[in-house]
Parts: structure tokens; C-alpha cells; sequence
């Protein structure tokens, strides 16, 4: 079983969607809720199976069909991917947890989808293919398309549409680059594409310039880099809440992709074609913080306000990625784990809110209170402590190794500004936020409609997590040191 | 080791009034004083140690990466905060046992209090900058909980709100100078950064660090032009306004520019700034504190201006200011705690704090009253009390200043304005509210308060007293140690002594005192002045700069994102425009030395064709079914081109999802309006989309063109190799897509199967406008299935099936394979559909396409664990050549069963979208009801 | 051969890109499927031309490159997918917002088309908001 360990975070998801699609499991409800559950105990499992493994032994290669690179279809499981792996897996299981409560009643096929965007997510990261990268990258978009529209409403179908038609821009744009890839390299392994991005021949070096550039843009789309982050707020803040948690890790998928082809395949080591992106990352990486900063000032809505700081920490990572050096990525993979845990705590928060507020949903004005006031404020203020990035939730370590990074560059007074400012307008609006929300309440809630255990649960432990990231933050970032290191270094094959 | 348990005991204190809060006031409140009390006690255990010079010390490794350490040590600053912090904190803990009602949550009180009481000794105690970057941000989160603890007050929010904005905005700040003074020292170790204040002052970074710096302790402290949030601080209970906002946390700042003293005072910068913001904010602080009414406003703006008074000690940056600046601290915290504790007690007893209608209550309360007028004395810096030995020490240092050059005696004079109004306001306090007439309608009749609630203010008070006759046998030795600490060197010699003889500092305080009697006699002509001015409540100002700030962001806001897609997506083209025409412009020749092919006529006129019918798709796109036709022009044409350049398999895919896409619009284009209003863009946006499109076209062409025409060392080779011998097939294409790259194929039918889900999910809960006739108003022709048709489709039916099996299985060999396959056999069934209904073929065909997808991904997956079994890996397949009787020499591959699966699953994923949609109008549609 | 094939690629790019750029679902669908094919075709074009070369051993001599073919076959799949959702998706939004625009709203106006969607929620709260705007401060 071992030899397979690095196929089965794939395999798990694959195999639970369909089984919950077909009887016994999809005939009631309540089996859909135990076996998803379960799956998703099962994928932790593995994924932690996995880390340790590779953490132990370092980078494992699995080609499938034995056919062996460049020539087959391969999954790299290093230190990077799979931490991404368990975030996932960790993510899911909340997810699951939550959508056992009442959401799966909206619709139909909600856990076999999560399922299929867990599969789609964790494809991405896992594979060590190019093409092979698209086609999860589609799978995970596929996913999130069946999913955002999950019980209905003008809101959402609008939502939809945008973020359908700019994906599907963005997937032939990958299209095109794809070809450019294999028309110049010959390769789509993207450890032989490193190898021969380094002696390209002279005069080929623009088109694959061209198709990497294409690839930048494509990357930015998914994470939500201005001047391609006009979907996210609308999809995020219209998404029923256990997905917008789960989406709370996608746009993490654009980062890691950027990383890995334009950190790593066209890194330092690309010769005539290392750091192409720089000139365009640092500039956008900017624009997209500030944009971020002033969508988050004019947020009307709680779910907004989570999404508009998503941009904001998305920024925050892009600049990160420019940076580019070994400090500067250890920083970022803990903040952006940090940050996918505190988004999905408060998304899910914001879903608990809409169901108890009745009329007003999350919106910012005054009306009846919460039926948990106590319960549901306490973890609002820990979770905007996570996201504002103020002590003792892990947001302030995140923030500070970034800040630190900045620090030994020439691009300080870039970082800086941006980063102290973004903080800032997240403590004004997040302490606006819960005044109204929690405080500036008017007449009783009378209706006694409580958060469901299976609910409270979920926020509990994705709540926990953040103080665990602080009180492990030195084992933390020492991993994310050598996955950074790793990353750097390594030739993608793993071998 | 136990420098740690300073800390950590208030820290686990904090549980035992949370979980035991409803037992009792008096208990709640003994079980709160626990183990502050151990913490005292271990503090004053080693007391000794700290005074014979040494420094206890604890570390412990964090996060290395960050350089955050636990790290503490035990110095004498440190121990004269820590003792000020436990010891006050105590008596706040047995006064708030009598101030809060029944009413309030007592545990949640205490626990916050000592929440914030752990917050407070950890940012005396750290040595590691990170970290006391972490405590000093926790006390603003603790005094946010503390100031908003009766939350349904509207200004307890507010001024939590605005003290949390702006000390948080500070903690930012803050947070930058100390990682640029890491940088610029290369550690993050308090104690070796004390050492280093050389580096630092000489580093180009100093006015940065400086700058930021000070806007933190700033903040904190409620320096000018920050000092507006200290006052609606007040809102909170006064226990807090005793502990947090006079004696401890506001004392942070100050705290801070004495811990750094060493590192960046002694610059003109450090001198300027400082003592400049210092005075201003004792003047400002003093003259308003005479004009409020509210007993705790009064206090809070003499607080604003005391705390001004030792940032400008501070400033001045002499050692013997310093030493001076450190005595003040003890002082105003002893005597400014008792007077808001006795604030508190005429609030508790009377009903209000409103000095116009409290008057007089000497009778009442006399006890309560000498207490409040001798610490209020002190306040004034009358002699014989603690205020005055520290007053007269800063009267001293103004007048040792030269920095102003010739006008260095403004300093001394503002000093002594300063000292008048601090007298005027004192007098106020003292006589409006104790004599000065009998109360006015007060809610209550006021009395003695309890016993124990006034323990606390007696015990202050007599520390006024002592502290005030016999000061070095008080604090002499407790303030040596700290100067020591501040200054990091011997503290200069000074002498504690009451009496220095009639001297220049002893004129100034008599000429404070007598302006300040003076200004208290003319109060009314002040008062009728002060009048002529609108006074601007800060709340107010602040929250409404806030929302303007907010409103004029969130038009900008709407300007950047309107919420249009078509923006949104112009923007991204653009962009990838950009980003891949640059690359071009160095691209010395497009054509390279790869062999072309030559043209022939027939290649030339379908390409004509193609971008014909492609403009007709383009020129009519609003007139549905032209276009539709057009476009599927040129889907043949694709289709031909792929035969052409001997793509076989492409082609048969192609042609067949060509018939299936067209099927489905088909279908659409009768749910979409007949009419739609055609709101064609302005001219200039037409050019402006038409250009940019263009021009990415061109791109791309060019991009094509440039490839095509180099040459290409690729891994195929590989492919064409080992196809028949490892893969067991001589279609190359067909054996990549189910060998060497089946996991690709895998995902592909995970998202048409997805895709199946995502429609199913769209199309269920929808209602239709269903027109019932086109556009011309024809009505809908009444013969829904033609006979003719049903009858030739039915025949149909087996011949389609047929020829599905036969391309399915020659897949591995010729062109052909599953997924075509599948679609003929989809395909033959939706005609079924169209000619019989969705009636009639739900009776003959009952088909769960939902369950053909399941089954379909299962198998394909299932046949790619199977090689599990022999200890391979995923998907690896397995083939071999039997020879039967008749039949003869065949082959069976574990390909062709993972093909199968690729086979239903297209199957099942084209009818579920294409019946569905036909079922729509129909009583067989879908129903969303979840489960 | 060369010039023609990229021209083609060329026109139905462009054609694709400005019919997505359009107001309406229906036009911005035709764009989708018209890119799809340039793509498709740039794909294949990534393997160069051949003729008469089918990837089907012990055909002929010189082979066509067959792995970019079998990457098109994917990629017409997973197109094929999408154009089916994204269609079905516009009728749903034409149910939904009652029009084909992108944007959900006939013409484009000042207000954000999410909040046109939202608009009659946003009636019933106006109330709520203007005593919201009063007690603000």
C-alpha cells in the first residue's frame, strides 16, 4: 500500500464521488452524510500518511501506468504538495461536517461534488504533468461551476454566469500556452520542461516567453490577481457557505501553480528564460493589494468583507511569489495556510449568521440580534483577530514573516505600506462589522432556530486549528522552510 | 524560571472567575485575586536579587524564522511596573467587587481584567521585541473588551471602536520600527539591542524607525494629537478607568520611550518631537480638564496631561529628567487611581458624576472626601504629597534647557502654566464637589459606601502621604534600579528630599499654585469664554471622518467594478493581449526553417470557406439560427482539416460532438427569447473590442505561424515506439489516450460526468418561458413525432448500435474508441427520443443515466486498481493474443475495459443533458426537491 | 500550407474573442465555441502538419505527432462539457434575471448588477437602512 500512498489522496475523492452517486450510498440522505464524512476522515488519513512519509524520506515519484517520465503521466508528492494535500483534506472534512447540517437540502449532489472539487484540487496539486494539470484544473472548475449554482437564486445564477464565461476564456487562454509548450519544449513533464527551458534554443525563446506569459495570466485569473478578480467577490459572497469555504482554497491553487511553473520551471535556473513573470508580478501583486484594500472599505456585507480580504491576502501572496526567494516563499506557505483556515472559519461564521439573522442576512444594518449572540460573537472576534492578523491568532506570525522577508530586499517600501495598511483596513471594517452585527441589535430573535451541532463543530475545529498554527509555529514554518528550500532546488521529477 | 510565573500565574487566573463567575460576587472575586496575589508574592520573593543589580531571565526558542522568542527578564523597570500592575490590580479586583451590580457578569469582568493584567506584565516583562510586540497588542484587544463591556451603551461601543482603531493602527506602527530595529541590529534580543543604540541612531533607517515608533507609544499613551480616544475610554466601568486607562495600560507608551531611551534618545530629533508633543499635550490636556463638567471627564484630560507631563521629562532627555519621568509614573499611578476609585464611589452613592449637580457632599461623605481632596492635593502637586516632589524635579529640568537656545525659558513658563491650570482644575474637583452649595436633585441621596470599597483609595492615599514625607525611604531604592534600567548606566545622583531650601523650582510651584487659585476664582469669565466655542464630541468627529473616508472609497469602488462581465472580461484579454505581443516584438523573423508544406486548391477553398462562414457566425450572431448554421460550417470544415492533416480520430471526435453541440443549441435556441432586444454597443466600443480582438488573433496567428514553421524534437518518438509492443495497439492516438496518458482521459470523464451533475442541478427548479410560437407567430407545428421519422429511426436504432461496437472495439487499432462511440450510440438514442417522446421512451428505455455515469467512472477506475492485484502501479495496463476456433487470433486488453467505462460514461453524461433539456417542457421534468 | 492553417487559427480567434466580448449569452456562446475551435486547431498545430501520416503504426513512413492529437481529443471533451454547461447555464440566468444579458440587466446602468439582482430584497430592507443611516454616529 505504501507504493501507492501519493495516488490515494486522488483516488479517495474519485472513487466517493462516484460511490455516492450510485445505491446503496445515494439513497437517503443520512447515508450520503455518514459515507461523505467518512471519505473525508479517510483522505485526512492519507494525505497526513503521506506528509509524514515524504517529510521522513523525502519526495516520492508515482507514475502511472509505470510508464515512466518524461513520457507518462506523473504525481510528484513533495513537502509543498502535499502540506497543500492536507489543507484540502483538513478543509473538506469542516466542509462535509457543515454541509451535514441542513445545506445538502437545497440540492442535490453536494457531497459527491465536494468530493469531486476535493479530487480536482488535490489533482492540481499532486501532478507533476502540465497537461495533466489543466485537465484538473478543469475538473476542479467544473466542480465549483456545479457547485456555486448549489440551491439556487437569482443572485448566485448571475454570479455563475460571470465566473463560468471568464473561466472559460481563462481555460483557452491555458489552451494556447499549453500548445505553445509542447510546440517549443516537446515536453509537457515539467521537470524535463525545466531541464530544457534551460538550453532552449535561441530562437524559440520568445514564443515560450509568449506561452509562459500566457500561463501568468491564466494563473492570476484563478487566483483572483487585479486586474482578473472581478468574479471573486460576486461568486465567493453569493456561494452557499460551506462552499465558499472550500473555494476558500482555490485561488491558493493559482499561487501554487505560479510558484511551480514560474518559481520553479522558469526560475533561476531558466537561463535566457528565468523570472519572465517579475516585471509583471510586482506591479499587479501591488494593484491588487491596493484594489483589494479598497473593495474591503466599501464591503455592505459580511461575506463581502471575507472575500474582499481574501483579495487583499492573495495580494499579500503574489507579492510573496515576486519576491521569490527562500525566506519570502516560507513566509507565504504559512500565511497562506493560515489565511485559507481563518477564511473558511469565517465564511462558514457568516453562513451561521445569515441562517439566525432572518431578513437583514449578514448585511451591515441593525436588526434583530442573533439567537446564539454569545457563541457566535466570541468566535466572530477570534476569527477577526485571525484575519485583521493581530495577536494571539496565528494571522500575526503570517503577516510578520512576510513583512520580514520584505525586509533584506530593495522592494520594502512596495511590501510594507500595502501589507501595515491592509491590516489596518480589515481591524476597521471587521470591528464596524461585529459592532452591527452583534451589538447594535434591535427588538428579540424570536424564532429558535440554533446552529446545528454537526455546524458548530466544524467552526470549532477549523477555530482550533489557528491557535494550534501559533502554539507549532516554529515546526511550521521549519517545514515550510525546506518545502520552500525544496521547491527552489528540486528538478520537479522528485526522483 | 519564575520570571515566568510572573506571568503565567494571572495568565491561568483568568479561567477561575470565567468558569466559576457564578458563584458568588465576593467569591468570584476572592478566587480572582488568587494567583495575582502568588504573582505579587513572587515578585516581592525576589525582590532582593532585582535590587542587588542582578537580572532574572527565562527563554525558550519559538519560531526561529521569525526570531520570536519567549524571552523574558526581570529588571528594574520591569519590577517597579510589575509591582505597580499586581499591586493595583489587586485593590481594582477588591473594588470592583463592590462597584459592579448583580446585574453584570461578574466572572467574564474579572476575567477580561486579568486577561488584560497578564497582557500588561508580559510587555514590561518581554526582551524580545517580537513578542513585547505581541503583549502590547493584546492589552489594546483587553482594554477593546474592557471599554465595551456594557456593550448596549452606544458610546461604551463607540469609544471601544475608536480606542481599538487607533492604538491598533499605533500597534501597526509599532510593529514596523521594532522589525527595522532588528534589521539594523540583527537581533531581535531586547537586551542586545540596548546595547547597540549607537547602530541604530547612526543607521540610515533612524527617522523611520523613530517616526513609527513614536506613533505607537503615541497612541498608547494619548500624546497629542491622539490623546481624543483616552476620554471615551471613560465609558468603560470605572475599575477599568482606574486600572487600565491612569495607572497601567496608558502608561504603555511611556513605558516604551523609557525601555528604548537608551537606543533612540539623545538626537535632536528624539528631543523635538518628544518634548514638543509632550507639552503641547500637558497644556492641551490641563486647560480642557478645567472645563469638563463630568467628574471621570475631568480626571481622564488630567490624565492626557500628566501623561504629556512625563513624555515631556522624557523628552528633554537629561538622565536626571529621565529618573524624574520614572518617579512620576509611580506617583500619578498611585494618587490618579484613587481619585478615579473615588470618582467612582460619589458615581456608585450619588447616582451621577455631574459636577453642576454634585455639590456639598462634604456632609455626606466625609470620610470618602478627605480621602479624594488629599490625593486631588496631590495632584496639584501640593507639598508634603508625592505629586509635588515629582513636579517640582520637572520644574527643576525646564529650567536646565538650552536646546530652545535663546528661548529656552518658554519651557519652564509653559511648565508652570501648565502646573496652574493642574492646581485650577484640582481646586475644582475638591471644592464643586464637596462644598460649593448643597446637590441638586441628585437620583440618590449619597452616603458612606461600603467598608471594603473604600480600602483601596485609603490605602493610596496613605502611599500619597508617605510616598510624599519620606520618599527615599519609600521608592528610593526601587527608583534607582529603574532609572538604572532606563538609562542602562548608574543613575546620576539626585536627592529625594521634601525641602531643597527656597530655590527657583519652589518659586514656580508657589506661582502655580497662586494661578492656579486665581484662575479658579475668575472660572466663570473662563467658562463664559470657553463657551463661545462649539465643543466637538471626538466620537462623533471620528466616526463620521471614518464613514466619509468609507462612503468616498466606496464610490471609487463602484468606479473600478461596475459588475460588468464584459469589462471584466475586455481587462483579462487585454492583459494576455499584453502580456504575449511583447515577447513578439523581439522576435527577430516569424518564419523558421522547418520544411512547409505546399498548397493545393482544395486546402485554400475550404480555408476560405471556414473564415467566411466564420464572419457569418460574426455578422449575424443575433439572428440565432444563421449563426448556428454558419458555425457548424465551420465546425465541418475543422473536422475536414483534421482529416486532412491525418488526425483520423480527431476528426471522427469532432464530427460527432459537432452534431451533439448543435442538438443542444437547437434544443436551447427554443428556450431563449425569439426577439432579443439587440442593445448593440456604441460604435466605439465596437472598434475598440473589434481591435483588441484582432489584435490577440493576430498574435495568436503569428504564435501559430512561428511554430509551425520550426522544427520540433519532441517525446513522440517514444510513443510511436512502444505503442504496439508495450500499449497492445497500432492507433498510436487511441493508445496514449487509454495507456500512457488514461489518467488524463480519467479526468476527462470525471468532468463530463460533473458537467452531467452541474446540469442536472442547473436545469432542476427552473421554470421556462416556453413560447408557443416562433417568431412570426406561426404556432408550433401539431405533430409533435412525425411517423415517417419514428418509423426510419427505429430501424435506425440496431445499425447505430452496431457500428458503435465496431468503432468502439477496432479503437485500440484503427481510429475509433470509446468516446466515439459513445456518442453514436447517444446520439442514435436522442433520435429516439425526438421521434417517439419522451413518454413513449421512458416506457421501452428505462435508462438511470445517472447511474450509467457512476458505473462508467467506476469501471474505468476499477480497471486502473486492478493492476494493484500485481503490484503495479495505477493504471498499468495488461494484454494479451488468444487464438479460438473460428473466431481466430484476438486480443483483450485491460485498455479496452477502461475504454468501456470512458463508453458509458459519455453515454450516460450526453442523454442526462440532452433528455433533460427535451424533457423540460414536458410533465417528466426534473424536480429538485434536495433528496 | 503553414500561412493559411495559422490564418485560419487567426480569424477564428479574433471572431471568437469580440463575439465574447458581447452584452449578450447567446453571441458570448458562439465566441466560446469558435475559440474552442482555434484552439483545438492551435493545439494540433503545436504537433506541425502532416499528410497522409495517420499515427497508426506500420501505416506509412513519416507519422504525424500523435501525442498533441490525443491532447485535442481531451480538450474537445472537456470543451464539449463546458459548452453544454455554460448553455444550459444562460437559459437557466434567462429564467432567472428574466433577459439574455451578461450582466442581467437590460442596459447598462450605474447600479451594480448585483445588487439589480438583489434589488427586491434591497426594497424590503430600504426601510431598515435609511434608520440604519439616521442612528450611524
Amino acid at each position: 500500500m505504501l507504493q501507492h500512498l501519493p495516488v490515494l489522496p486522488l483516488l479517495i475523492p474519485l472513487l466517493a464521488g462516484t460511490l455516492l452517486l450510485m445505491p446503496p450510498l445515494a439513497n437517503t440522505l443520512e447515508r450520503q452524510r455518514r459515507a461523505g464524512t467518512l471519505f473525508a476522515l479517510l483522505q485526512l488519513a492519507a494525505a497526513v500518511a503521506l506528509l509524514l512519509q515524504v517529510h521522513q524520506h523525502g519526495s516520492l515519484m508515482y507514475a502511472m501506468g509505470e510508464w515512466r517520465p518524461p513520457f507518462g503521466i506523473v504525481l510528484v508528492a513533495d513537502r509543498l504538495s502535499t502540506m497543500m494535500c492536507v489543507l484540502t483534506a483538513f478543509l473538506l472534512l469542516c466542509v462535509q461536517l457543515y454541509s451535514s447540517a441542513n445545506e445538502d437540502q437545497k440540492g442535490k449532489f453536494l457531497h459527491p461534488l465536494l468530493m469531486f472539487q476535493a479530487l480536482g484540487i488535490q489533482g492540481a496539486f499532486l501532478t507533476g504533468d502540465i497537461f495533466n494539470l489543466f485537465v484538473f484544473f478543469e475538473v476542479l472548475l467544473i466542480a465549483s461551476y456545479a457547485l456555486l449554482i448549489h440551491g439556487g437564486g437569482a443572485q448566485k445564477t448571475l454570479a455563475n454566469v460571470h465566473y463560468v464565461i471568464l473561466n472559460l476564456a481563462g481555460s483557452a487562454l491555458f489552451l494556447f500556452a499549453l500548445g505553445i509548450m509542447y510546440g517549443t519544449f516537446g515536453t509537457l513533464n515539467m521537470a524535463d520542461m525545466q531541464q530544457r527551458a534551460a538550453q532552449i534554443d535561441a530562437n524559440d525563446v520568445q514564443l515560450a516567453k509568449a506561452g509562459a506569459m500566457l500561463l501568468l495570466v491564466v494563473f492570476g485569473l484563478k487566483s483572483a490577481m487585479m486586474p482578473l478578480h472581478f468574479w471573486l467577490p460576486r461568486a465567493y459572497a453569493a456561494a452557499p457557505a460551506p462552499v465558499a469555504a472550500l473555494f476558500a482554497i482555490m485561488t491558493k491553487v493559482g499561487i501554487y501553480s505560479l510558484w511551480r511553473v514560474h518559481g520553479t520551471i522558469f526560475g533561476d535556473s531558466a537561463g535566457d528564460l528565468a523570472n519572465i513573470a517579475q516585471p509583471w508580478l510586482w506591479p499587479l501583486a501591488w494593484l491588487t493589494l491596493v484594489v483589494g484594500i479598497i473593495a474591503t472599505l466599501a464591503s455592505k456585507t459580511l461575506r463581502e468583507l471575507v472575500a474582499n480580504l481574501v483579495i487583499v491576502s492573495i495580494g499579500s501572496l503574489l507579492l510573496m511569489v515576486a519576491l521569490n526567494t527562500r525566506e519570502a516563499t516560507a513566509g507565504a506557505l504559512y500565511y497562506l495556510v493560515h489565511s485559507t483556515l481563518a477564511t473558511a472559519l469565517m465564511f462558514l461564521l457568516a453562513g451561521l449568521v445569515v441562517q439566525q439573522r432572518g431578513k437583514a442576512e449578514d448585511r451591515f444594518v441593525q436588526s434583530r440580534p442573533v439567537a446564539q449572540p454569545a457563541l457566535l460573537g466570541g468566535l466572530f472576534f477570534l476569527g477577526a483577530l485571525a484575519l485583521i492578523g493581530m495577536p494571539p491568532i496565528s494571522g500575526f506570525i503570517g503577516k510578520a514573516l512576510m513583512l520580514k522577508a520584505a525586509l533584506t530586499s530593495h522592494q520594502i517600501l512596495w511590501i510594507w505600506p500595502p501589507i501595515l495598511v491592509g491590516s489596518l483596513a480589515a481591524l476597521i471594517m471587521l470591528s464596524r462589522a461585529g459592532g452591527t452585527l452583534f451589538w447594535r441589535t434591535r427588538g428579540e430573535n424570536t424564532d429558535p432556530a440554533r446552529a446545528h451541532p454537526a455546524q458548530l463543530v466544524a467552526v470549532v475545529l477549523l477555530m482550533l486549528s489557528l491557535p494550534l498554527m501559533v502554539v507549532l509555529a516554529g515546526t511550521i514554518t521549519e517545514f515550510t522552510q525546506l518545502a520552500a528550500e525544496e521547491m527552489r532546488m528540486e528538478v520537479k521529477s522528485g526522483a | 524560571m519564575s520570571v515566568l510565573w510572573i506571568l503565567l500565574l494571572p495568565m491561568m487566573g483568568i479561567l477561575l472567575p470565567v468558569l466559576f463567575g457564578k458563584s458568588g460576587r465576593t467569591p468570584t472575586a476572592w478566587l480572582t485575586a488568587i494567583m495575582p496575589a502568588a504573582a505579587l508574592g513572587m515578585l516581592l520573593q525576589m525582590a532582593p536579587m532585582v535590587f542587588s543589580g542582578q537580572v532574572p531571565m527565562f527563554t525558550l526558542p519559538w519560531v526561529p524564522l521569525l526570531g520570536l522568542n519567549i524571552s523574558l527578564h526581570l529588571d528594574g523597570l520591569a519590577f517597579l511596573f510589575c509591582l505597580l500592575i499586581l499591586g493595583i490590580g489587586l485593590l481594582v479586583i477588591l473594588y470592583a467587587r463592590y462597584y459592579l451590580s448583580d446585574t453584570d457578569n461578574m466572572g467574564l469582568f474579572y476575567g477580561y481584567l486579568l486577561f488584560f493584567m497578564s497582557s500588561m506584565l508580559g510587555v514590561v516583562l518581554s526582551s524580545n521585541l517580537l513578542q513585547l510586540w505581541l503583549f502590547w497588542e493584546l492589552t489594546s484587544i483587553s482594554s477593546f473588551l474592557l471599554i465595551s463591556f456594557w456593550w448596549h451603551k452606544t458610546e461604551a461601543r463607540k469609544g471601544a471602536r475608536m480606542a481599538l482603531t487607533v492604538t491598533g493602527a499605533g500597534g501597526l506602527a509599532l510593529l514596523g520600527a521594532l522589525m527595522l530595529i532588528a534589521h539594523v541590529t540583527g537581533t531581535y534580543e531586547l537586551r542586545e539591542v540596548l546595547a547597540m543604540g549607537d547602530v541604530v541612531r547612526a543607521s540610515e533607517y533612524y527617522p523611520y524607525i523613530l517616526a513609527l515608533f513614536l506613533l505607537g507609544a503615541f497612541t498608547k499613551s494619548a500624546q497629542f494629537p491622539f490623546q481624543f480616544w483616552l476620554p471615551h475610554a471613560m465609558a468603560a466601568p470605572t475599575p477599568v478607568s482606574a486600572y487600565l486607562h491612569s495607572a497601567t495600560m496608558v502608561k504603555a507608551g511611556v513605558f516604551l520611550m523609557a525601555r528604548f531611551y537608551p537606543v533612540l534618545a539623545g538626537t535632536e530629533y528624539w528631543f523635538v518631537v518628544v518634548s514638543l508633543t509632550g507639552m503641547a499635550t500637558m497644556l492641551l490636556g490641563a486647560y480642557i480638564a478645567l472645563f469638563k463638567h463630568d467628574l471621570k471627564g475631568l480626571l481622564a484630560y488630567s490624565t492626557v496631561s500628566h501623561l504629556g507631563l512625563i513624555t515631556l521629562l522624557l523628552g528633554l532627555g537629561t538622565e536626571l529628567a529621565a529618573v524624574a519621568a520614572v518617579f512620576h509614573i509611580i506617583n500619578h499611578a498611585v494618587f490618579k487611581a484613587s481619585l478615579f476609585m473615588a470618582a467612582g464611589i460619589i458615581d456608585h452613592e450619588s447616582g451621577t458624576r455631574d459636577m453642576r449637580k454634585l455639590n456639598g457632599l462634604w456632609n455626606y461623605m466625609p470620610w470618602t472626601a478627605t480621602l479624594a481632596m488629599v490625593a486631588a492635593a496631590s495632584m496639584a502637586g501640593v507639598p508634603l504629597l508625592n505629586g509635588f516632589l515629582s513636579k517640582e524635579m520637572l520644574f527643576t529640568e525646564t529650567l536646565h534647557q538650552y536646546t530652545l537656545g535663546a528661548l529656552s525659558w518658554w519651557i519652564p513658563l509653559l511648565a508652570t502654566a501648565a502646573g496652574a491650570f493642574a492646581v485650577a482644575y484640582s481646586l475644582r474637583f475638591m471644592h464643586d464637589v464637596f462644598f460649593n452649595g448643597e446637590p441638586i436633585d441628585l437620583p440618590r441621596t449619597p452616603h458612606e459606601p461600603p467598608r471594603y470599597m473604600r480600602v483601596p483609595v485609603e490605602i493610596l492615599v496613605v502611599l500619597c502621604l508617605l510616598v510624599g514625607i519620606f520618599p527615599q525611604f519609600m521608592v528610593g531604592d526601587m527608583l534607582s534600579i529603574a532609572s538604572q534600567a532606563v538609562l542602562q548606566k548608574a543613575e546620576p545622583g539626585y536627592s529625594l528630599a521634601v525641602w531643597h531650601g527656597f530655590n527657583f523650582p519652589l518659586l514656580m510651584s508657589a506661582l502655580a499654585v497662586g494661578g492656579g487659585l486665581a484662575l479658579y476664582l475668575n472660572r466663570r469669565h473662563l467658562f463664559s469664554f470657553q463657551d463661545q466655542f462649539v465643543d466637538h464630541d471626538a466620537k462623533y468627529v471620528f466616526e463620521s471622518l471614518v464613514q466619509q473616508m468609507i462612503n468616498r472609497v466606496s464610490t471609487l469602488h463602484s468606479w473600478i467594478d461596475n459588475g460588468s462581465l464584459q469589462r471584466a472580461m475586455f481587462l483579462m484579454i487585454l492583459l494576455a493581449l499584453m502580456v504575449s505581443a511583447v515577447p513578439l516584438f523581439n522576435l527577430v523573423d516569424a518564419i523558421g526553417t522547418h520544411p512547409q508544406l505546399p498548397i493545393n486548391w482544395v486546402v485554400g477553398f475550404c480555408a476560405a470557406l471556414m473564415i467566411a462562414a466564420t464572419f457569418v457566425t460574426l455578422w449575424w450572431s443575433h439572428r440565432r439560427l444563421v449563426a448556428l448554421i454558419a458555425l457548424s460550417v465551420v465546425g465541418l470544415i475543422v473536422s475536414i482539416a483534421f482529416t486532412y492533416f491525418s488526425a483520423p480520430d480527431l476528426a471522427l471526435t469532432q464530427l460527432s460532438v459537432e452534431v451533439v453541440t448543435i442538438l443542444l443549441f437547437l434544443l436551447a435556441l427554443f428556450f431563449l427569447p425569439q426577439k432579443s432586444p439587440t442593445i448593440d454597443s456604441p460604435l466605439s466600443i465596437i472598434v475598440r473590442d473589434f481591435s483588441v480582438a484582432a489584435l490577440f488573433g493576430s498574435v495568436i496567428g503569428t504564435i501559430c505561424y512561428a511554430m509551425l514553421t520550426r522544427p520540433l524534437d519532441s517525446i513522440s518518438d517514444f510513443f510511436m515506439e512502444n505503442s504496439k509492443p508495450g500499449g497492445g495497439g497500432t492507433n498510436v492516438v487511441n493508445v496514449i489516450l487509454v495507456d500512457f496518458r488514461g489518467f488524463d482521459t480519467l479526468g476527462e470523464i470525471t468532468v463530463l460526468g460533473i458537467a452531467a451533475l452541474g446540469i442536472y442541478k442547473v436545469l432542476a427548479q427552473m421554470l421556462v418561458f416556453m413560447p408557443s410560437a416562433d417568431s412570426k407567430g406561426y404556432r408550433w407545428s401539431k405533430e409533435t413525432h412525425p411517423f415517417l421519422l419514428a418509423v426510419v429511426s427505429q430501424s435506425l436504432l440496431p445499425l447505430a448500435l452496431l457500428v458503435s461496437a465496431f468503432i468502439f472495439l477496432r479503437g485500440h487499432n484503427m481510429p475509433g474508441g470509446g468516446f466515439i462511440a459513445g456518442l453514436i450510440t447517444a446520439i442514435a438514442l436522442i433520435q429516439q427520443y425526438v421521434a417517439h417522446g419522451v413518454v413513449w421512451m421512458k416506457g421501452r428505455m428505462p435508462i438511470n443515466y445517472l447511474g450509467l455515469i457512476a458505473s462508467g467512472l467506476l469501471i474505468s477506475t476499477l480497471s486502473g486498481l486492478g493492476s494493484w492485484a500485481f503490484g503495479r502501479n495505477f493504471l498499468t495496463t495488461w494484454f494479451d493474443h488468444f487464438h479460438l476456433p473460428l473466431i481466430g487470433e484476438f486480443e483483450l486488453a485491460s485498455a479496452m475495459v477502461f475504454d468501456f467505462g470512458v463508453y458509458l460514461t459519455v453515454i450516460g453524461a450526453t442523454l442526462l443533458i440532452l433528455a433533460n433539456l427535451g424533457k423540460l417542457t414536458t410533465s417528466e421534468r426534473l424536480r429538485d426537491g434536495g433528496h | 500550407m503553414e500561412f493559411t492553417f495559422s490564418l485560419g487559427v487567426g480569424v477564428l480567434t479574433t471572431a471568437g474573442i469580440y463575439l465574447m466580448l458581447r452584452a449578450q449569452t447567446f453571441p458570448v456562446i458562439l465566441g466560446l465555441t469558435l475559440l474552442s475551435y482555434a484552439v483545438n486547431l492551435f493545439l494540433f498545430a503545436s504537433g506541425r502538419l502532416t499528410v497522409n501520416g495517420a499515427a497508426i503504426v506500420g501505416q506509412s513512413q513519416h507519422y504525424a505527432d500523435p501525442l498533441p492529437q490525443a491532447l485535442v481529443l481531451t480538450a474537445i471533451v472537456i470543451g464539449f462539457a463546458m459548452t453544454a454547461f455554460v448553455l444550459i447555464l444562460s437559459l437557466r440566468a434567462r429564467s432567472d434575471l428574466g433577459n439574455d444579458q451578461v450582466d442581467g440587466r437590460e442596459l447598462p446602468p450605474e447600479r451594480s448588477a448585483m445588487e439589480e439582482a438583489l434589488a427586491g430584497k434591497i426594497e424590503k430592507n430600504s426601510a431598515a437602512q435609511k434608520k440604519n443611516k439616521r442612528n450611524r454616529n
